[in-house]
């Protein structure tokens, strides 16, 4: 155990001290910040206040002074004229005669409550201002109808509340929250691909660099006098793994703070519209994050037991290079096949392949984050997982504590399955 | 517990066709200096990754510490491979740290006792380098600080002086002397006869293979004694005429006498005298550990050009 720790331990403070490990960990956040930084700026230069909106007051007492406060917050809004109807207004929408109209009612009266309808979402910038100028106009209404204080007190905690609908020529008027989440589980599962392939091959091509290394400086031969190679593997593939887990972990942090105080400052500092107010929505929750990092774990067992058993059985550098392309294409092949399968390519037989253990990550976590596949598919996913886990490290457990004593020329692949039979 | 630290019994071991090392016996006392002696290739690294439990032999038994080579008792040996293996890129303090800890030591105690190892052998104010920066010699002095730092029983050196410059050979020989006195015993290979002959108390021959001889080697040399004795002598020789003497050659100032069978050094020293002789010098010669090898093994395969050049064995 003293041992298992000493190793593991090693592994992951060598690993974490390195320039590489600490200029990648600080660089992707400042990436990613600079990125969402640069997406506003390019937000606010888009926000366009010169559109035309049309306010529908049902009310009768508040149409104007509404109006008048839209107009003070630099946006503009006509109060409907008496023959128009809505249908006219949706179509003048559709027409990209008019970018939104608005209705108050006896519901915005009661409780702030009232509609934005439009072929596109207000913003979360917008959607802030509206509601203030509507609440402030309801309140001024209502406490110069004398009414109860307590009420008003309500409607003041409440807020008001913009309902947004959104306008389509779409006949079956498709439900948009759905839509909502169906970007946002494409976009998790894209993402989720792309962090699940990186880190497997980067923290994989680490722990047969480590394997490698001790082999090639023999360092191995005094360390496996007082450690079992299978300690010595496993201390390497925790200690590898932990460092990965608190790269990982850094940058979802920084992801997190980001998305608690950087987005609304961002949006408060730069009158924003549209892609942060939607940013919210495209996060996915916390069932498809612990999905991710369960295939994260699990692929990385699996690939590092073999990346340390291909470390094990090379020489040199070039020889590793070529030894490791075999399990380099199991992880590529998926790839390919699932960035085949977003460009509208794929195959039925896909969800099936998905099934197997090492191509499980990058083909089932996109789909089971897009909600394409049924749960238990990725229940007996997980399984399988375990299980290639469990057999993959017995596998490479024993070519590793033979191949880390044999010098000289790369073994054949007979010799190997002699390695396993006989270790 | 056993008297002996290594047993070996009837050990053999082959890669492929080629035989690295056949039938070896060998025992080695508790608190000896051990040299396993022989030429490049002749089967002195396996047979010491064989009692490292490395390699497994194909045939025969070995006892280490008196059992099996387990991970217990392979941990109370200081192993240092043929090979210098250092993490490179580890700082030399936290490297024998790590070292003292997978040998079970607490990693605060196995730092305080690296620190007074790398202040005794001028390395203190490389402890937080890198081992990468430190020359070939320095990390040999850090892989050896490595070996010893948990006080092992028994010390088993492959090859621990090659590569040293020789203030440096000389200051890891005193160091290996003293882990002798605190009661380690030492086993190391090299191919330096002269070397061995200077701190072994023990020595194994192996060539091509097979052992040649081992024993003592005060032993040794009494019995391999060829009966050469060198005297320096005032005035002609014709004292040695009463003497069976094989063959007198001169060497400088001195003759180098070889004694038939019916004369003893004794005698001759009783003869010197009673004819009056002033000797200056009286020396039965012995052996060198090269001659010894040599008149067993035939000249090693890899010295043969040096001794054809230099005339023989020095």
């Amino acid at each position: 155990m003293r041992q298992l720790w000493a190793a593991l331990r090693r592994e992951y403070i060598e690993r974490v001290r390195t320039k590489g490990f600490i200029l990648s960990t600080i660089a992707i956040p400042v990436l990613m910040v600079g990125f969402i930084a640069l997406s506003a700026f390019m937000g606010m230069r888009a926000e366009r206040f010169d559109r035309q909106w049309v306010l529908v007051d049902r009310t009768g007492r508040i149409g104007a002074e509404v109006a008048e406060a839209i107009g003070a917050a630099g946006y503009a809004a006509d109060l409907l004229d008496g023959e128009a109807t809505l249908e006219d207004l949706d179509a003048r929408i559709l027409d990209d005669d008019l970018e939104a109209y608005i209705v108050l009612d006896e519901a915005t009266l009661r409780d702030g409550a009232f509609s934005y309808r439009s072929d596109d979402s207000p913003g979360s910038t917008r959607t802030a201002v509206l509601e203030g100028i509507v609440v402030r106009e309801v309140l001024r209404q209502r406490i110069a109808g004398l009414e109860s204080p307590g009420e008003v007190r309500a409607l003041l905690d409440r807020g008001g509340h913009l309902d947004f609908e959104r306008i389509t020529d779409d006949p079956s008027g498709a439900d948009e929250i759905s839509e909502a989440e169906e970007i946002s589980g494409i976009v998790t599962g894209l993402a989720g691909v792309f962090i699940l392939y990186i880190s497997m091959l980067i923290y994989g091509a680490f722990v047969l660099r480590s394997v490698l290394d001790e082999k090639r400086n023999r360092v191995v031969e005094v360390v496996i006098s007082a450690v079992t190679p299978g300690r010595l593997m496993l201390g390497k593939i925790l200690g590898v793994g932990s460092m990965g887990l608190t790269q990982l972990g850094i940058w979802a942090a920084s992801a997190a703070l980001l998305g608690l105080l950087g987005v609304p400052m961002l949006a408060a500092a730069l009158a924003q519209e549209g892609a942060l107010g939607e940013f919210a929505h495209l996060l996915p929750g916390a069932g498809t994050l612990l999905l991710l990092l369960a295939y994260f774990l699990l692929g990385f067992f699996l690939y590092a037991a073999l990346f340390a058993a291909v470390g094990a059985m090379c020489s040199s550098e070039e020889e590793a290079q070529q030894a490791q392309f075999p399990v380099m294409m199991l992880l590529i092949v998926p790839f390919v096949m699932q960035m085949y399968s977003l460009q509208g390519g794929g195959f039925d037989w896909m969800e099936w392949a998905a099934l197997f253990p090492f191509f499980t990550p990058i083909l089932m976590f996109p789909r089971a984050a897009a909600g394409s596949v049924e749960w238990w598919m990725v229940a007996i996913s997980l399984v399988l997982m375990a299980l290639a886990v469990v057999a993959t490290a017995w596998v490479a457990g024993r070519i590793y504590r033979v191949g880390i004593i044999m010098q000289g020329k790369r073994p054949t692949l007979r010799e190997v399955v002699r390695w396993i039979r006989q270790a | 517990m056993s008297e002996l630290a290594v047993r070996l019994t009837g050990v053999s071991k082959s890669f492929g066709t080629h035989a690295a090392v056949s039938d070896l016996d060998l025992e080695i006392p508790r608190g000896s200096i051990t040299g396993l002696l022989g030429p490049n290739g002749s089967g002195k690294t396996t047979t010491i990754r064989m009692m490292m439990a490395i390699l497994l032999p194909d045939q025969g038994q070995i006892e280490l510490l008196g059992g099996f080579p387990d991970f217990d008792r392979r941990s109370r040996v200081g192993y240092l491979p043929e090979e210098r293996g250092v993490y490179e890129k580890m700082k030399v303090l936290d490297q024998l740290a790590f070292l003292g800890e997978i040998r079970g030591i607490d990693r605060r105690v196995a730092k305080s006792r690296a620190m007074r190892w790398l202040e005794r052998l001028g390395l203190a104010d490389w402890a937080d380098k890198k081992v990468q920066t430190l020359s070939k010699g320095m990390q040999q002095k850090v892989q050896f600080v490595g070996t010893v730092l948990h006080e092992p029983e028994l010390l088993i050196l492959d090859e621990p002086f090659s590569g040293l410059d020789p203030i440096n050979q000389e200051v890891l020989e005193a160091i290996v002397l003293e882990e002798r006195r605190r009661g380690a015993t030492i086993l190391f290979s090299t191919h330096l006869m002269e070397q061995a002959e200077r701190i072994c108390e023990r020595v194994c021959l192996i060539a091509s293979s097979r052992k040649v001889l081992d024993g003592d080697l005060r032993e040794i040399k009494r019995r391999e004694r060829s009966g050469v004795v060198a005297v320096e002598f005032e005035g002609d020789d014709r004292w040695l005429s009463s003497l069976d003497v094989a063959e007198i050659e001169e060497v400088g100032q001195a003759h180098h006498l070889t004694l038939g069978p019916r004369t003893d050094s004794a005698r001759l020293l009783a003869t010197a005298a009673a004819a009056g002789v002033g000797v200056r010098r009286f020396e039965v010669l012995e052996p060198t550990l090269r001659e010894i090898f040599v008149s067993h093994a035939g000249a090693p395969a890899d010295e043969r050009p040096v001794l054809l050049a230099s005339g023989g064995a020095q």
